[in-house]
């Protein structure tokens, strides 16, 4: 969420005009004559797609060391039966509701990123969700690594494909001009009380220029801001085709419907590098298993759907999608069947250009820490990797400290 | 606009008295029924300045001689809505309730109260639990907190919601503790890890049996428990006590009610909000002393608290209808205030919405302009005609345009409106009286049109937007 400092700081950025100038479907071109240099992987016209996670989801029966007997002893009835799991090696296998997931890692294109956390990890959702936006595990926290990562990018465009009740993410706050949240194009247009072209024209006139008119208030300016990015983006949204034709079938899920939107936005060329949505659910506290089945096979089929989509549109080495979560949970289930908050979990990411496989050991069912397993790899190394190897961008000044990039993409 | 400087703390909470710096005027009464309200009608608005501040603020914290009738009926509506178990008639049931009610302020506070004990029926799954929370929530709206806390514990809803009833001796589920403390009463920092680990074995044994909190000694693990370094053999409800006890915890919904009536942009230091914690402290938590605190005094009606909040959703909608005395389809309304941003009995989280400029974005504000238009003008096929601009007009015997025009600005901004965007607006009635119309529309369908039309405009400016 903004605070008075984001205020102050998006409103001496001045008009959003200036802001969103050169955001536009010639952006392609352009920058690829911008472009820093060749040989750093991903800097020209990559395409990042970020899927949180919300609730902390259960990375220890997403990622399942089955060979370990203290999983089966921890996890008394809410343990997945070995036959069933979609087997990445001897000893570590995938949930079974993850079919379309296991296809990915046969056809290369899934990165398994084992006992990702930070030090000190907050049990609390909001304190942890808003770690894992920031980078940073400071007290006070306004700004999102995907918000400042917007300021290198050559061309700055970002989509925030969201649910009708979803909150403004933290990720996204601090950019040059504000994510536009979208939920459908249908619902994308400005309806006016006009009867006649002329009269349309007059109203949208006075609509436009009460957005531009300079304001000293900074809660005041901030509502212009978004006044007149949306009007741009309406007309922007306006010129795309209604009818997107998938190449492959997208599940009926909302996950699946968030992607598409995010499919047919990335067909539509608007130039935007940055996709951001969410699948909400994961606090499991109670009666999981059907549950957290449920999630996992949301999440496995629309990626799947997407990536396939992706890959016949000639864009699987241009895509990569990233799954994060604000943190694991609890080893030991709790006793209704369920699990409490935990620190460290995997990461996901999907891309024709990603090293397949695992990445890091599984962390130990031995040595917890207050219940929890214990991170070896802090989630800014993968995002060093995001925003260096893949968006071509330095991560210093994203990242709160120096982290070296996970060797998570092939060169 | 806020300042950054530092605001004298005793100046802050002495009670407002007008002056002519300061005086009580259109601004000030628009001000305060945009926050202890749901905005105000043409004739409030003229009741409240006649009145003064003192007379005002007294009328809004107290349910006037028509409210208890009137309760009466909504909770007769009420009971049918629990049998049916739909979701969408609960959520109509209480927009229609603030929307026509004589106690606008106890609205205000249920809805603080939910978005502050936020829970949603897409895990409690039950009508009848969800009205039972609404109503607890409404009862100690203005009262008591520390009963409410207690309370809301115990309330089924929130036992669902939290995974409370679950919670067995030997087998505890943290979920109510963490929140109990993150959330509900002293924020993050103020308790430790092992705190909420232990809180959590005193909540055992707490079920629900025929749809009420049950205590089931046989599951409750009466060992001794250590919290905020106290050690006893606590149960749930000492919890709660300690949690009342804590130092923290008055700050905390001082804080919260700051944010709530005061600032959304002003981050205030603890020594500003110190007298209304201690308010709070001294009268047992009793709610409706600290809203009467801030309500009258200085700095409620100062620069640093006006136009500092953004609507919420809800706010900008029964707002619109209130000032217009509307008769909305509530089912429609509460379908549309879905693509704002704010299903009521749905909040995206435990934390609830996170307000301010969290509530808009592109998707939002065009959804804000899309609902101002079907409600007003008077063409919607959900909305019809049931708020008509018009007819307001009318009924305070405004004729011309420019007089219509004018009563809009005072009605929806109190005609605080920069003279160009005002000139604006004056613009398009000119301009469009040359617009070549539908040739079957007749002069007064012109005129109505061009009326309604400036409406919608008015209600789409940026100011607008801001409570």
């Amino acid at each position: 969420m903004l605070n008075r400092r984001e205020f102050l700081h998006t409103s001496l950025l001045g008009s959003s005009l200036v802001a969103l100038h050169g955001w536009g479907p010639g952006f392609l071109a352009r920058t690829a004559l911008a472009a820093p240099t060749a040989d750093s992987p991903g800097a020209k016209d990559t395409i990042l797609v970020v899927i949180q996670l919300t609730g902390g989801n259960d990375g220890l029966n997403t990622v399942v060391p089955f060979k370990d007997p203290l999983y089966a002893k921890y996890r008394p009835t809410l343990q997945l039966p070995t036959a069933q799991l979609k087997k990445v090696n001897d000893e570590i296998g995938l949930h079974p509701a993850m079919t379309g997931f296991a296809d990915l890692l046969q056809d290369g294109a899934l990165c398994i990123v084992q006992g990702v956390g930070y030090p000190n990890p907050s049990q609390s959702h909001f304190r942890s969700m808003d770690i894992w936006h920031a980078a940073s595990t400071r007290e006070s926290l306004t700004e999102g690594w995907l918000g400042k990562a917007l300021h290198r990018l050559p061309q700055p465009g970002a989509f925030h494909v969201a649910m009708a009740n979803e909150p403004n993410w933290l990720a996204l706050q601090g950019a040059p001009f504000k994510v536009p949240a979208l939920t459908s194009l249908e619902d994308f247009q400005l309806r006016t009380p006009a009867a006649t072209g002329s009269d349309q024209r007059s109203q949208r006139q006075v609509l436009e220029a009460a957005a531009k008119r300079p304001a000293d208030h900074p809660l005041l300016s901030f509502v212009q801001q978004t006044a007149l990015n949306t009007y741009e983006n309406t007309r922007r949204l306006r010129e795309i085709g209604r009818n997107y034709q998938p190449k492959v079938p997208y599940p009926p899920t909302g996950l699946a419907n968030r992607l598409r939107l995010v499919a047919q936005l990335i067909e539509a060329n608007l130039g935007a590098r940055i996709y951001y949505v969410s699948l909400d659910g994961f606090d499991t506290h109670a009666s999981q298993a059907n549950t957290h089945a449920n999630l996992l096979a949301e999440l496995s089929g629309a990626v799947t759907a997407f990536f396939k989509d992706m890959a016949a549109r000639g864009h699987r080495d241009r895509v990569c999608i990233m799954t994060f979560s604000e943190f694991g949970r609890r080893v030991q289930e709790n006793g209704s069947r369920g699990t409490d908050h935990g620190s460290a979990a995997p990461m996901f990411l999907i891309g024709g250009r990603v090293r397949a496989g695992l990445i890091g050991e599984h962390p130990s069912l031995e040595k917890l820490e207050l219940g929890n397993l214990k991170h070896h790899t802090d989630f800014r190394q993968v995002y060093a990797a995001v925003l260096e190897k893949w968006l071509g961008i330095p991560s210093q000044g994203i990242l709160d400290g120096q982290f070296t990039p996970l060797d998570v993409f092939r060169s | 606009m806020p300042t950054q400087q530092r605001i004298d703390r005793q100046w802050a909470w002495q009670p407002y008295l007008p002056d002519r710096d300061r005086p009580w005027n259109l601004q000030r009464v628009g001000h305060l029924y945009r926050r202890a309200a749901f905005a105000a009608s043409w004739a409030e608005l003229q009741q409240a300045l006649h009145d003064g501040p003192k007379k005002t603020v007294d009328r809004l914290l107290t349910p006037g001689p028509d409210y208890e009738s009137f309760h009466r009926s909504m909770e007769e509506v009420a009971a049918l809505i629990a049998k049916g178990d739909n979701s969408i008639h609960l959520r109509a049931w209480w927009l229609a309730r603030m929307c026509r009610t004589p106690f606008p302020l106890l609205e205000k506070m249920t809805l603080f109260w939910h978005n502050h004990f936020a829970t949603s029926n897409a895990k409690v799954n039950h009508v009848g639990y969800m009205l039972q929370q609404n109503q607890t929530l409404r009862r100690f709206a203005l009262g008591s907190f520390a009963e409410m806390l207690q309370a809301i514990s115990k309330d089924p809803a929130m036992m669902i919601w939290l995974d409370t009833h679950l919670n067995k001796k030997g087998r505890p589920n943290e979920n109510y503790a963490r929140e109990l403390m993150e959330l509900f009463s002293l924020g993050i920092g103020n308790y430790t890890e092992q705190d909420i680990r232990e809180a959590a074995r005193a909540f055992t044994g707490w079920e629900i049996r025929d749809g009420k909190f049950h205590f089931n000694p046989a599951e409750h693990d009466d060992g001794e428990k250590t919290v905020f370094g106290r050690t006893g053999r606590w149960r749930g409800e000492d919890i709660v006590r300690m949690c009342l006890e804590h130092p923290a915890c008055s700050r905390f919904l001082a804080r919260k009610l700051f944010r709530y009536f005061v600032s959304e942009t002003l981050d205030p230091e603890p020594d500003l909000l110190e007298p209304l914690a201690q308010r709070l402290r001294h009268s047992q938590y009793q709610v409706g002393e600290a809203v009467r605190m801030i309500l009258t005094s200085n700095i409620f009606y100062s620069e640093h608290a006006y136009r500092a909040r953004v609507k919420s959703p809800v706010e900008f909608a029964i707002g619109i209808l209130r000032a217009l005395e509307g008769q909305p389809n509530a089912v429609a309304l509460a379908n549309a205030l879905e693509n704002l941003g704010q299903r009521l009995f749905y909040p995206p989280s435990v934390k609830g919405w996170d307000g301010g400029p969290a509530w808009l974005n592109s998707t939002t504000l065009l959804a804000r302009n899309n609902l101002a238009q079907a409600l007003v003008s008077g063409e919607d096929p959900q909305f019809g005609s049931r708020c008509d601009p018009v007819l307001v007009l009318r009924k305070y015997g405004r004729q011309s345009e420019e007089q219509g025009l004018a009563f809009f600005l005072d009605l929806f901004l109190q005609g605080d409106l920069a003279p160009d965007a005002r000139q604006r607006l004056a613009g398009y009635l000119r301009e469009s009286e040359q617009f070549r119309w539908p040739a079957y529309w007749s002069d007064q369908d012109r005129r109505e049109h061009r009326l309604r039309a400036v409406c919608y405009l008015v209600l789409t400016q940026p100011e607008f937007q801001l409570a």
